[in-house]
């Protein structure tokens, strides 16, 4: 087996948590407004329910994804939707890494930096992305900590200038605002997918599809609290302030004193942030790889890679439209692959029982 | 074909090529590595309305190399434009650095802005990665520019000079009502529609005002202050001192004999709608501290049987509550703190002076008429020009939500108040 079931939990934690706190926040802020953790609620329980279904269907079998489509529909077809993942897996890595882009420019730097500053990511992307599910499974025991420490400052620094109160008055925004918001920002849920792909490369031990669901929870815990005192801090103005986690320990009394200390839990943080989006650009290469049925993943990285940096170069004037497109279209997406797909696979596992 | 893209067998040299490539870039300096001693950082600006347009003057830090120590000279530079991003584009120009606000610590709004829309003027810093919110905002006595051209005895930055004023430990004594961008945007966008920003005015140092009783704070006037040119008028950049051992640098004081002044920040300015509505004076601020600020220790001068004491409250808690009850809002003020005595217009008793945290009932009582006076001449305030800086209307917004829209137009004229005050001694 090439990945363990700690190791996906500790991905359902740290990734999760760690893909959501740059403009997610802010988006959700502008589209339900005090009330966007109801809106984020929707999208956790959704996505929750799922985890749960398809870890659960690990604990019946012992195949790949791959394996039970072919199983049921053939090897042609198995490829087909396995290319439509890719392309999925791709697709869901662009958004992130503009907002990437935007977080280390406007964050890390006082200057106006040029793309060039960013670029090199891709040096890394092209290395990690030909690594397999072992080191996935490893990256991710390394990231838990680190995460776990990071996020755990961020919390205690934003706790003193929260205004609990600004999350008041309860489920007042107009339920299609609620509503719309969740499936604006659906697109920062693919989290189902990545299990999709794990299945049948771990070997499935008793209770681990609560484990893995009660990771995934965590996860959502975590980014829920953050939602709340994101909020709490900004009120009115959060749909304002872009890259929420380095927006929320800055009222903390000692960085007025000593500096912007928190810079280094951030720039901690980014490595996890880096991992977690680096993991769909792997899966993309491995959906790509069962597709094509071609093994060189050097090659494939180089491709992926090659069309992300493409885009990213071409497209950086346009993080605007791009950011539109996806908030407006993608639930489409979100639905079929995170929520339909997975359903199907059950259908796929009785037809094959 | 399998063979063409084995890269594997190139990885090495690829990955030499990129490190070498990235390394040029590093040391070519296209990482935009900035030379500190090369650049000026801005900590403050002012902001003045002429007409249409705005004058941005900021206080920049220029470190400067230095074999002792820390060397940072300061001057004032001044553009101006139809939005404030203008007037620092134009800075820019003149100091060659890329003018994000991120190390700008003070923003004084001239008094000649009173006309426009607050959130006009400030709009600029709201906007996405401009600056962070937690700068502090004040309006100014005169001009920002003359303010910020000021040389201060306590700091040779003028700016942290003000800053002292407004700084965490007066705000707990309630001696101002400090505030932020991020206070004021919250205010000013809630239901109450209304914000508040201490009011900095300057006196001559060493001076006091006459008669007051530990309340006026204030000293003589500036001669000249708050309505000479600044230093940094007209584009020009004045120098205004140096710290690290090096001398004065032909400081340009808004005031006529380029003498320090003194800052002092006891009044409150309050905003409705963005609007200008008025100040409030020493007390009122006091009160309205009382309720928006953790304070620690707050000095209340009162009579208590014919005798002047100045009361040290501690365990300060004031709360404001506000619930509609037959479609009248009804506001209770909830005081209580706990109070000592700091000193008294009698002659001193060695022997009793461990006794001063029993405090006599006459002077608990004259502590408490005190407070209720000023509580109510603050709520008279918000009552006159229906400007609801104590935020009411929104606590009434989240947590009476079905009440908020049968009371919230016609607030404060039919409002009722209840006020509970209970000053107990420290024993």
């Amino acid at each position: 087996m090439k990945i363990s079931s700690r190791q996906i939990c500790f991905i359902m934690i740290a990734y999760t948590a760690a893909t959501k706190l740059l403009m997610y926040p802010t988006l959700l802020s502008m589209a339900s407004g005090n009330d966007l953790l109801f809106s984020a609620l929707i999208d956790f329980f959704i996505g929750t329910a799922v985890i749960w279904s398809i870890s659960f269907l690990c604990s019946r079998m012992d195949k790949t994804f791959f394996e039970l489509i072919k199983g049921t529909l053939g090897e042609v077809t198995a490829r087909i939707v396995f290319g439509f993942f890719a392309a999925f897996f791709l697709l869901s890595t662009l958004l992130p890494i503009f907002e990437q882009v935007g977080y280390i420019h406007n964050i890390f730097y006082d200057t106006v930096p040029s793309l060039g500053v960013f670029l090199p990511f891709f040096v890394f992307t092209v290395y990690a992305a030909t690594k397999k599910f072992t080191n996935i499974g490893r990256c991710a025991d390394i990231c838990l900590p680190i995460f776990a420490v990071s996020i755990l400052f961020i919390f205690i620094t934003a706790f003193s200038d929260v205004q609990w109160d600004n999350l008041m008055p309860i489920l007042k925004t107009p339920a299609l605002d609620i509503f719309r918001g969740a499936a604006n920002t659906a697109y920062a849920f693919v989290e189902p997918c990545w299990l999709l792909m794990f299945m049948g490369h771990f070997k499935y031990k008793k209770g681990d599809a609560a484990k893995i669901t009660l990771s995934y929870a965590l996860g959502a815990a975590t980014v829920l609290l953050f939602l709340a005192m994101f909020y709490g801090i900004y009120g009115a103005v959060a749909p304002s302030r872009t890259y929420a986690i380095a927006r929320t320990s800055l009222f903390f009394p000692a960085i007025e004193v000593i500096g912007r200390m928190d810079l280094l839990v951030l720039f901690v943080l980014e490595i996890v942030m880096l991992f977690a989006l680096v993991l769909n650009i792997q899966l993309a290469v491995y959906a790509l790889v069962k597709c094509t049925g071609y093994e060189n993943r050097m090659f494939l990285s180089f491709l992926v890679n090659g069309a992300l940096l493409a885009i990213t170069i071409f497209c950086n004037s346009f993080y605007n439209n791009i950011n539109e497109l996806f908030y407006n279209w993608m639930w489409i997406m979100y639905i079929v692959f995170v929520v339909a797909l997975p359903v199907i696979a059950w259908l796929f596992k009785r037809r094959t029982a | 074909m399998k063979n063409f893209f084995n890269i594997n067998k190139f990885a090495v040299i690829i990955y030499w090529v990129i490190f070498l490539a990235l390394a040029g870039m590093f040391f070519t300096n296209d990482f935009g590595l900035v030379d500190i001693h090369k650049t000026s950082i801005i900590t403050a600006i002012g902001i003045d309305s002429e007409g249409e347009e705005v004058k941005v003057t900021a206080e920049i830090a220029m470190p400067q190399p230095s074999q002792s120590g820390e060397n940072i000279r300061y001057a004032q530079v001044q553009g101006s434009g139809l939005t404030i991003a203008d007037a620092l584009n134009e800075i820019n120009s003149k100091t060659g650095f890329y003018t994000k606000l991120q190390f700008c610590r003070l923003i004084l709004i001239g008094e000649n802005c009173r006309d426009n829309q607050l959130f006009r003027v400030l709009g600029c810093l709201y906007r996405k990665n401009y600056s962070e919110l937690t700068a502090l905002v004040a309006m100014c006595e005169g001009k920002a520019a003359d303010m910020l051209a000021n040389k201060s005895q306590v700091s040779d930055m003028t700016s942290e000079a003000i800053r002292k004023i407004l700084s965490d430990e007066i705000e707990k004594s309630g001696n101002a009502n400090t505030a932020n961008l991020k206070d004021i945007a919250l205010a000013e966008f809630s239901h109450s529609r209304s914000c508040f920003m201490p009011y900095v005015q300057i006196t001559k140092p060493g001076t006091s005002e006459e008669g007051g009783n530990g309340d006026n704070v204030g000293g003589d006037p500036v001669e000249g202050g708050g309505s000479g040119e600044s230093g940094g008028q007209g584009g020009g950049s004045g120098g205004q001192g140096q710290s690290g051992g090096q001398g004065g640098q032909g400081g340009q004081g808004s005031n006529q004999q380029g003498q320090s002044v003194e800052f002092t920040a006891r009044k409150t300015v309050y905003f409705s709608n963005g609007l200008y509505k008025g100040i409030l004076d020493e007390q009122q601020s006091f009160a309205l501290a009382m309720f928006k600020s953790k304070i620690r220790l707050a000095v209340l001068p009162c009579e208590g049987g014919d005798i002047h004491h100045t009361i040290g409250l501690r365990n300060v808690e004031g709360d404001i509550g506000v619930k509609v009850e037959n479609g009248v809002p009804k506001i209770s003020f909830s005081f209580s703190a706990t109070a000592q005595i700091q000193g008294a217009r009698v002659k001193v008793d060695p022997s009793t002076t461990n006794k001063d945290d029993n405090v006599d009932d006459k002077v608990l009582r004259g502590a408490e008429e005190e407070l209720k006076k000023r509580f109510e001449s603050l709520f008279s305030v918000c009552k006159e020009s229906n400007c609801d800086i104590l935020g009411l209307k929104e606590y009434l917004y989240k947590h009476d939500y079905n009440n908020y829209g049968l009371v919230e137009k016609d607030f404060y004229s039919v409002a009722e108040t209840e006020c509970k005050i209970n000053v107990r001694s420290v024993h």
